[in-house]
């Protein structure tokens, strides 16, 4: 039987908490402070690990903040590592969102509220339109396979395809093209 | 039997959610306003715009309110268990076997594809949600200066959302 470091355990379920409880704009803005977290100032990791880790927790489903708190938990302390980790990241949102649903069904009638809303809402559409373009940059897109993401946002967007059934078929079609 | 159709369908939005949160925004609209009929188009909405001004990823945030808004605390906790569980499996799969896996052809070629695909499914939440924006004159003019400031000025989106929501309080249409 494997004795583990109760203290080492706690150190990884509170810095993950710390970072899921401060961090504003989803998974993205969390990986700078996880990476201080984790290589400057705990050393669970060195920094390459970390950056094969990151680029793992890209390629893998899920959040990404899920994903590499798994893999550094995973890193700092084995399985008991890992599952803190993620019950550290997790936590704050879990809280912070139970209790505003508790309040928002008496707050969502209120008129300010709903006067607020329509302010926020078409904000909201450009936060994600900003990062399209970002992205769009980033992963590579040239006037030949331009036709895929276009395609594909058209399918989910308007005909509502599932993606389930467009990532099953990339997935399919490249390992078809790869094969031998 | 609904908190099983509520696990087994963030379980889904878990699994095949890849690119980070705004990829997965369009399945799970999909998921739980025109599958499931569990939150309407506008509390869609809301809790991507609450998901924004709380910290935490927006999948999990998104999985907890629903959870909460159809059965209460033991809903939350039963979706957000849905939605990292592939996380959980999937990823301490990677962690063991990725520096292996990555040197190989069409390992690559996949995660490539895939990079490409999530642009796409961003662009298709933009499809679904883009009319929203642009319904009235106050709503566009909303986007547009929201636009500029993310893109250009850099305003990070806690401060974008928190100006949006003062002026909207304050000239907004009820």
């Amino acid at each position: 039987m494997k004795k583990y470091n109760f203290k080492k355990l706690w150190s990884i379920f509170f810095s993950f908490l710390k970072i899921g409880g401060f961090t504003l704009g989803g998974g993205y803005a969390m990986i700078p402070l996880i990476k201080r977290e984790v290589c400057e100032k705990q050393k669970w990791l060195s920094e390459e690990e970390f950056l094969d880790g990151l680029a793992a927790a890209q390629s893998s489903p899920g959040p990404i903040a899920v994903n590499i708190s798994i893999y550094s938990g995973y890193n700092a302390q084995g399985i008991p590592g890992m599952l803190v980790a993620v019950l550290g990241t997790v936590l704050p949102s879990f809280v912070i969102i139970i209790a505003i649903a508790m309040l928002f069904q008496e707050f969502a009638e209120q008129k300010v509220v709903r006067k607020a809303f329509s302010a926020l809402e078409p904000a909201v559409v450009a936060l994600i339109a900003v990062p399209l373009i970002d992205m769009a940059k980033k992963s590579g897109i040239n006037k030949h396979n331009i036709w895929f993401p276009f395609i594909a946002a058209l399918l989910v967007g308007l005909l509502n395809v599932t993606p389930v059934i467009i990532i099953l078929l990339s997935i399919a079609y490249t390992l078809w093209e790869t094969r031998k | 039997m609904i908190l099983l159709t509520m696990f087994l369908t963030f379980f889904k939005i878990g699994l095949f959610s890849f690119g980070g949160g705004y990829a997965i925004l369009a399945m799970i609209r999909q998921e739980v306003v025109l599958i499931n009929p569990w939150l309407t188009q506008q509390e869609f909405m809301q809790v991507v715009a609450i998901s924004q001004m709380t910290p935490g990823p927006i999948a999990i945030n998104a999985a907890t309110f629903v959870g909460y808004h159809k059965a209460g605390v033991l809903g939350s906790l039963v979706c957000t268990l849905g939605v990292v569980m592939p996380s959980l499996i999937v990823m301490a799969l990677i962690t063991v076997t990725y520096m292996k896996l990555r040197k190989l052809e069409w390992f690559k070629r996949i995660f490539k594809r895939l990079r490409l695909l999530s642009v796409g499914l961003i662009g298709a939440a933009l499809i679904m949600i883009l009319p929203k924006a642009v319904e009235s004159t106050f709503a566009l003019g909303v986007f547009i200066v929201s636009f500029f400031a993310t893109w250009r000025w850099k305003v990070s989106p806690f401060t974008l959302l928190i100006f949006a929501a003062i002026f909207g309080a304050i000239f907004g249409i009820a």
